[in-house]
């Protein structure tokens, strides 16, 4: 139907998103104002949050963002508005929290508002909707995210953020922020490397010997529906108890609470994905091609490196994909049971009703996700070769 | 040369391949037929001990096969079957160079090989070699299916239904280009088929297969001319017999002294084909020339249909 009348075809998704942008225009508070860090903040409109000339670069930038949306098809050209929109938004949020500062108060805190948040998804939405039509290589998308990254990299050191109340908090904390962030890097990626390393052989002997799939399997699963919190209390006993009767655990840094259950936890709960994925990966590789690898006398070794695990490694890939996005996000919970990482901020936040805080620990956890699941999306593309 | 011996699987009480014994000489193309489940592929995948008999034993020019490590013992002897089973991450040439890289040839020799493959089953190397198996027809995906079953020069190939996939026309072609290469190459080959017409036009002796058991092991113009069972008779295609024994005969040996009129036929024609020209062209007689073009003598209906004539 669309192709009877091209021009005057509105975009579905683009309609969606042009209404959102006329909500974060005109009806939402671009900023959020709070006399100091934990009392009840005041909105701040567009006009209000910015000098005339900052305001009206936001809403013409956002009204012909929402016209390229609602109206125009190719991607090329959305992709532009939607990079365009968010280039100009974001740093200018920065500006809005100095036009709004008081001169010289250093207790009042500006964080983004609805507005701003709104106006930030639509364009996201916008862009994520364009790259997925370009259908863009593993490369070229390998390629955006290292920008990106960069991007916000230089936004952040450029210090147009500075007096937004997110950077407020982080430059009281940056030695520890940091000290998180290692911490968290190292349970989520370290608890996965460590299901790797059991969760392969797993599933490969799973895989060989029928009769310990479905035992294997149904163990993981169990694992799987524990609570995470749940799970972390079970742990706290058992490794408690270790850390008393046995000193090399306690000098292996092995306690009851800390790093050492919220590891043991992520890793249990990674172990699933990977070995199920490995399972599956192997046993879709055709019958003839390992009739055939057999036929030409490869040896189990053989067929297993030079056959089975390439023609595996996209699902199992695939599996530590979905792992290591999980254990990012559930790296955050540690944090209750004195494991640190990100969610540290996160439960301080909450305990201080400080918001900003909060999203010091939330914000990097969410783009942390964001850019493993794009490179891990890209790595299994480039593994991907021939039908399948 | 391959020497079955009262070969015998079991599985649990059924019993899908009943001592079968059978001897393919050095060279030759024996061809195992029979209806489906009858136990062709079995047979055949006990030869490389893909299937570990039940007893019995398999000797390859006088050894016994037991005696050789699985997979060295497969290494030397070549495996086709129907799906190709090519590995579908590695290029046409990495995956003709399977045996000869487990074997350790070096890489000279190894693309020397394959280049030496591609131009024998007419794939252009400068075309084909980087290509990837999903990017082949499955005329190309067999033609590579068998030349990667050649590339270690396996004194023995085993074929199980190669060519089954593909369409008549195709398959007529990759048949003939079989029978060349082999007299090339001169390796002894047990193919399994399905297609009767295949069977007698590449086997040298064919094996009929039913219900585990082996009925008749034979040349083919004797499993026409004495089946040794009803079924082998029926499998033969009762009314088609006389026809493919036509096929199998040449004028040559129902050549007769003396002169006819018309186009003359070559020596090397078959009865079957020169009949049907003789019905085409409404004649009783042809002349018949030599490969020089030099007359020899005549062929007629009636020796024709002499040589087409099945004991009572
Ligand atoms: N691993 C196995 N376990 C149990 N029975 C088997 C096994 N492999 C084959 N069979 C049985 O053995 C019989 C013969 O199988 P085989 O594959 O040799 O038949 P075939 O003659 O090659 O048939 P087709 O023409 O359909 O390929 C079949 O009834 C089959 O079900
Ligand atoms: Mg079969």
């Amino acid at each position: 139907m669309s192709s009877l009348r091209p021009h005057l075809s509105l975009d579905r998704l683009g309609s969606v998103i042009a209404v959102l942008i006329g909500v974060a225009l005109f009806a939402s508070p671009f900023v959020v104002y709070r006399a100091n860090r934990i009392v009840a903040g005041e909105g701040r409109m567009l006009t209000a949050a910015l000098p005339p000339a900052g305001a009206l670069g936001i809403i013409l930038t956002g009204i012909g963002v929402a016209l390229c949306a609602a109206l125009l098809r190719n991607p090329l050209p959305r992709l532009a508005a939607a990079i365009l929109g968010l280039a100009t938004v974001v740093p200018i949020v920065g500006w809005s929290a100095t036009f709004v500062t008081p001169l010289g108060n250093t207790f009042a805190r500006v964080s983004p508002g609805l507005g701003f948040w709104l106006l930030a998804l639509a364009f996201a939405l916008l862009a994520a909707d364009a790259l997925t039509r370009l259908r863009l290589g593993p490369w070229v998308r390998l390629a955006a995210i290292a920008v990106a990254a960069g991007a916000i990299a230089l936004l952040l050191l450029s210090g147009a953020w500075n007096d937004l109340s997110l950077l407020k908090e982080y430059a009281n904390r940056a030695d520890s922020f940091w000290q998180e962030a290692r911490q968290h890097v190292w349970l989520a990626f370290g608890s996965m490397a460590a299901s790797c390393l059991v969760g392969l052989p797993l599933g490969i002997l799973a895989y060989r010997v029928r009769r310990l799939r479905a035992a294997i399997l149904q163990i993981l699963n169990i694992v799987q529906t524990v609570p995470s919190i749940a799970l972390f209390g079970i742990l706290i006993a058992p490794l408690g108890y270790l850390a008393t009767h046995v000193p090399l655990a306690a000098a292996l840094g092995i306690r009851g609470i800390g790093a050492a259950p919220a590891f043991i936890a992520l890793f249990l709960y990674s172990l699933l994905p990977v070995v199920a994925n490995t399972i599956t990966g192997l046993n879709q590789v055709p019958a003839a091609v390992t009739d055939a690898a057999r036929g030409m006398g490869l040896s189990p070794r053989q067929r297993l490196w030079q056959v089975e695990l390439p023609l595996a490694l996209p699902v199992i890939l695939a599996g530590i994909r979905i792992a290591l996005v999980q254990n990012i996000g559930l790296a955050t919970v540690a944090a209750l049971i004195g494991g640190g990482g990100f969610g540290t901020f996160v439960f301080q936040g909450i305990g201080q009703t400080a918001i900003d805080l909060v999203l010091l620990g939330t914000l990097p956890t969410v783009a942390l996700s964001f850019a493993t699941a794009i490179v891990f999306d890209a790595i299994i593309d480039l593994t991907r070769r021939g039908p399948t | 040369m391959i020497e079955i011996e009262h070969l015998t699987k079991r599985y649990g009480e059924t019993i899908v391949v009943d001592d079968v014994s059978l001897r393919v000489e050095e060279g030759t193309i024996a061809v195992v037929v029979g209806t489906s489940g009858a136990g062709k592929s079995t047979l055949l995948r006990m030869i490389n001990r893909l299937v570990e008999p039940s007893s019995g034993r398999v000797l390859i020019d006088g050894r016994d096969t037991l005696s050789i490590p699985e997979d060295e013992l497969r290494h030397r002897i070549g495996y086709v079957i129907q799906a190709y089973g090519l590995f579908p991450h590695r290029t046409v040439s990495q995956n003709i160079a399977t045996v000869p890289r487990l074997l350790g040839w070096d890489r000279k020799k190894i693309a020397a090989r394959v280049d030496e493959l591609l131009d024998l089953f007419q794939l252009d190397p400068g075309e084909f070699a980087g290509k990837f198996p999903h990017e082949l027809s499955g005329g190309q995906q067999q033609r590579v299916g068998v030349a990667r079953a050649l590339a270690a020069k396996p004194a023995v190939l085993l074929m199980d239904e190669p060519f089954g996939a593909l369409d008549p026309v195709i398959r007529s072609k990759a048949q003939d280009d079989l029978l060349a290469i082999q007299r090339r190459l001169g390796a002894t080959i047990v193919l399994v088929t399905h297609d009767m017409n295949e069977a007698f036009h590449l086997g040298d002796r064919i094996a009929v297969m039913d219900q585990a058991r082996l009925l008749q092991y034979a040349a083919p113009a004797e499993l026409l001319t004495h089946p040794a069972e009803p079924f082998v008779e029926q499998l033969t295609g009762t009314a088609e017999r006389p026809f493919r024994l036509l096929s199998l005969t040449r004028v040559k040996e129902a050549l007769e002294p003396g002169d006819a009129e018309g186009e003359a036929l070559v020596l090397s024609t078959t009865l079957h084909d020169a009949l049907a020209r003789l019905i085409a062209l409404g004649k009783d007689a042809l002349p018949v020339i030599d490969a020089s073009g030099k007359a020899v003598g005549r062929i007629t209906v009636e020796r024709i249909l002499a040589h087409g004539r099945l004991p009572a």
